[in-house]
């Protein structure tokens, strides 16, 4: 799963311990989701949507796109 | 949902939980094992110093349950990838030295279970080390 979590969080200015404090995880957790080492939970996937304020889907984003066909 | 915003410092309480239980759980298990070796086998007392540690143990199943629930869920696959690797092993160890003893190799004391739990750990060690380096 791909993401733009160190993106965003970069814009915040956020230090990845930062994060992890806003979210009650480990700095490692973050570290692991940033680098698609560990996709997180639909839980803490909805905290950091809240948290950088975009959609799920907006934030993560899978590996390989499915090919849409055309009908 | 449940999704806490900062990360609890640990208490004094999971402090004691952490170091002190393991290292009463030790001291228990040595102190049965001295105890044992210096009365008559099979009789109360031996039996009570063989199930002396037992209440220390479950104390530390009890410390680690709640050490493993204050983790995080990155944390906690770690333990569960952890077990996975270390229990499958200890499962091998255990029946593998029970057939080397049903076959008739019981000969040696340094092989016995008693002498082996220990390095059950190693296992676990080993599968946490190996969650740590897959998820750093």
């Amino acid at each position: 799963m791909k993401n733009r979590l160190r993106l965003l969080r970069a814009e915040r200015d956020w230090s990845q311990a930062e994060l992890a404090e806003r979210l009650g995880v480990s700095r490692q957790t973050v570290n692991a989701i940033e680098t698609g080492k560990y996709d997180p939970s639909l839980p803490l996937a909805f905290a950091l949507a809240r948290l950088f304020e975009q959609r799920i889907e907006e934030l993560f984003q899978p590996d390989d796109t499915p090919v849409v066909r055309n009908p | 949902m449940n999704s806490r915003a900062v990360t609890p410092a640990p208490s004094r309480r999971s402090l004691v939980l952490s170091f002190l239980v393991p290292a009463a759980f030790v001291l228990a298990y040595f102190a049965a094992r001295a105890g044992i070796e210096e009365v008559e086998p099979g009789s109360a007392i031996a039996l009570a110093l063989a199930l002396f540690p037992v209440p220390f143990f479950a104390l530390l199943i009890y410390a680690y349950v709640r050490a493993v629930r204050g983790m995080d869920e990155l944390g906690r696959r770690m333990q569960l990838e952890a077990l996975a690797f270390a229990f499958p092993i200890a499962v091998l160890v255990v029946f593998t030295v029970g057939l080397l003893d049903l076959a008739g190799f019981h000969g040696t004391h340094d092989w016995d279970l008693p002498r082996l739990w220990p390095l059950m750990l190693l296992p676990y060690w080993a599968g946490l080390a190996l969650a740590q380096r897959r998820y750093a």
